[in-house]
């Protein structure tokens, strides 16, 4: 007779909870998963203030991804509503159908992300890497990057010892003396800088000649139909914090090192490796562009894509018109909109 | 002469080694042709229906083909693989750095871990010494401790055969010591009495006694080793099996994962029929298995 009671009871509780749960999805979803990128930039400071809590109302579960790829992995899965992707990773999403869309720009990479080599070793460019030992994280923008400067410099990749390792991994092999260089970024980056490393290489230089690297703030689509209104306040929160970032630095330099708990001499001199850019700015023609023009990045993932084709990553080159259509700035055109 | 009623009727070969003492040749031939068959007949069906199902699956679509690739492009990563390479290496070169880590690694325990469990067996003092330590990391999950390897032995191979030695070491020592106390004390006994001494009893009791227990040990061996060879191939590969199915994740290619891990069933299914060949070699009184 208890018994029968409890499972009534359980049953009951059971059917509210669901009830409840129905009767909330209907606007708003019960929990919203966003995964960010281990590195720094203005999402830091959006997660670190709470602000998405706030505009969007539903609690959110904030997952810290070490690579686009696994960010990928995790939107196949349907696991995460939000993501961040740099350049290649999203080439190979998209090549592959991945059901999402890049609706924001989190930041250009500069030299926050450098190819680092032993001072001791008197490397100077890649041509120097020949028969060294190369650590980079495959599938990356850096493995992108490094893969792309071999090329330019004529240096057959084969001739390089060229390992997988994620940026903690490639720290501590760089202590051991197991490796002699290493394409990575911070805070990593600065730790093998200061244990006997010397700059060869940085992204900002790779942008320059003409391989821009950055990251993407990516809606799972399936979402973005469902709750257009909370994308729309996901990328204006998102703008806010950029806005933040370029308007105060300083204090920016403070919550970050807060963030990753880091120190804050540290946290200045990443921020100055990494370029935010500005919403109204995002809608030009270098970067998303609007909704009836995209801008240059759709041109920068179709030749990412290209070369990753060439490197056997992907299979082959997907039309040019579904990179076009991965990149989605209407949401940030609305978000301007609404600020003017 | 061992009991013959336990014999495993889908065991075929042990079927054949029993006919074959009490019935005549043309018999064995039947019996290889008319029994077996049934279950294999079985087998093939149920691979036939399971890879129709799947062809069905990805050509209605019923999943997407970034979750399940279809059988045809499967066989097409592989036939790529193994013609132009995967990042530098065919798919067999892949194969054999693997399989080279894990010869190593397992080859490396079974001449540790054997005679140590067997020490242990016969002697209760060894066995105070080193079985806290082995029931300590035995339970522990390998990739709590690779990074360590990786930290204590670098990024080489040292440190993923390592990571292979350690798993293979436990299955193995643990039955060795277990094998010993298996071992029946009347025979010990019997030997005593006909005059054998310690080193005798030991080579010619002791040890054909455990031969069948080591076995299963090895068989076990086999197994884990194999499972943690994708968390070995994790840290600073470039080559390998486990790393391939590793890498292609990280690429989407769910076609190339699929060749890794049906290459990767394939091999351990033969690794333990090897293994099981040489028990019978080793133990043929035990035939039955």
């Amino acid at each position: 007779m208890k018994q029968c009671k409890l499972w009534f009871g359980g049953a009951f509780g059971l059917g509210l909870i669901i009830l409840a749960n129905l009767a909330l999805a209907e606007d708003k979803p019960a929990l919203i998963t966003i995964g960010y990128l281990n590195l720094v930039n203005a999402q830091l400071i959006s997660k670190h203030m709470g602000w998405h809590e706030k505009a969007l109302g539903v609690p959110i579960k904030w997952v810290k991804f070490d690579s686009g790829g696994a960010v990928n992995t995790a939107i196949a899965g349907g696991s995460i509503d939000f993501g961040g992707v740099g350049n290649p990773p999203s080439a190979v999403g998209v090549s592959k159908g991945l059901p999402y869309e890049g609706i924001f720009v989190l930041n250009m990479l500069g030299a926050v992300e450098s190819l680092v080599a032993r001072t001791d070793k008197n490397i100077k460019s890649v041509k120097d890497l020949v028969g060294k030992k190369v650590a980079v994280p495959f599938g990356s923008t850096t493995h992108y990057l490094l893969m792309a400067e071999l090329k330019k410099e004529a240096v057959d990749p084969r001739s390089v010892t060229i390992i997988d390792m994620g940026p903690v991994d490639a720290l501590a092999a760089w202590l051991r003396n197991d490796i002699d260089a290493a394409y990575i970024w911070e805070p990593s980056l600065d730790k093998i800088v200061k244990s006997g490393g010397t700059i060869i290489l940085t992204s900002a230089q790779m942008a320059k000649a003409g391989y821009p690297t950055w990251d993407v703030a990516v809606v799972r689509k399936d979402f973005a139909k469902k709750y257009p209104t909370l994308v729309n306040k996901f990328v204006k929160t998102e703008a806010k914090a950029v806005e933040f970032w370029l308007k105060d630095p300083q204090q920016s330099a403070e919550i970050i090192a807060e963030e990753l708990a880091l120190p804050k001499e540290d946290i200045t001199r990443m921020i100055t490796g990494t370029t935010m850019v500005a919403a109204k700015q995002q809608l030009g023609p270098t970067y998303l562009g609007t909704s009836n023009k995209k801008g240059g990045f759709v041109d920068t993932l179709y030749s990412t894509a290209q070369f990753l084709a060439e490197q056997k990553r992907i299979p082959a080159v997907p039309d040019k018109a579904l990179y076009d259509a991965f990149i989605n700035p209407a949401y940030l055109e609305a978000a301007v909109m609404q600020k003017q | 002469m061992m009991d013959m009623s336990n014999t495993e009727p889908l065991h075929s070969s042990a079927t054949i080694v029993k006919v074959d003492q009490d019935t005549s040749r043309s018999a064995r031939v039947i019996i290889r042709l008319a029994r077996p068959s049934t279950e294999r007949l079985i087998t093939a069906a149920t691979l036939l229906i399971i890879l129709g199902l799947w062809y069905l699956a990805t050509h209605y679509q019923w999943v997407p083909g970034l979750f399940v690739p279809s059988p045809l492009s499967v066989w097409r990563a592989l036939v790529e693989m193994q013609q132009t390479g995967y990042q530098g290496h065919t798919l067999f070169e892949h194969l054999a750095s693997s399989m080279y880590r894990i010869v190593t690694g397992l080859g490396m325990a079974l001449v540790t871990a054997v005679p140590l469990g067997l020490l242990m067996g016969v002697n209760s003092k060894i066995r105070a010494i080193f079985d806290p330590l082995i029931e300590f990391y035995r339970p522990l999950p390998p990739l709590a401790y690779y990074t360590l390897l990786v930290l204590w032995l670098g990024i080489d191979n040292t440190s993923k055969i390592m990571l292979l030695f350690l798993a293979a070491f436990p299955p193995l020592c643990v039955s060795a010591a277990q094998a010993v106390k298996g071992v029946d004390p009347v025979l010990i006994r019997a030997a005593r009495t006909l005059g054998a001494n310690a080193i005798q009893v030991f080579l010619y009791i002791v040890l054909p006694g455990s031969l069948p227990e080591l076995f299963t040990g090895l068989r076990i061996a086999v197994g884990v080793t194999f499972s943690v060879l994708v968390a070995a191939e994790m840290v600073a590969a470039s080559s390998g099996i486990g790393w391939i199915v590793l890498d292609a994740g990280k690429f989407l290619r769910s076609d190339v994962i699929f060749v890794g891990i049906i290459v990767m069933g394939l091999t351990g299914l033969l690794l333990d029929k090897l293994v099981r060949k040489l028990e019978q070699l080793a133990t043929p009184w035990r035939s039955c298995g």
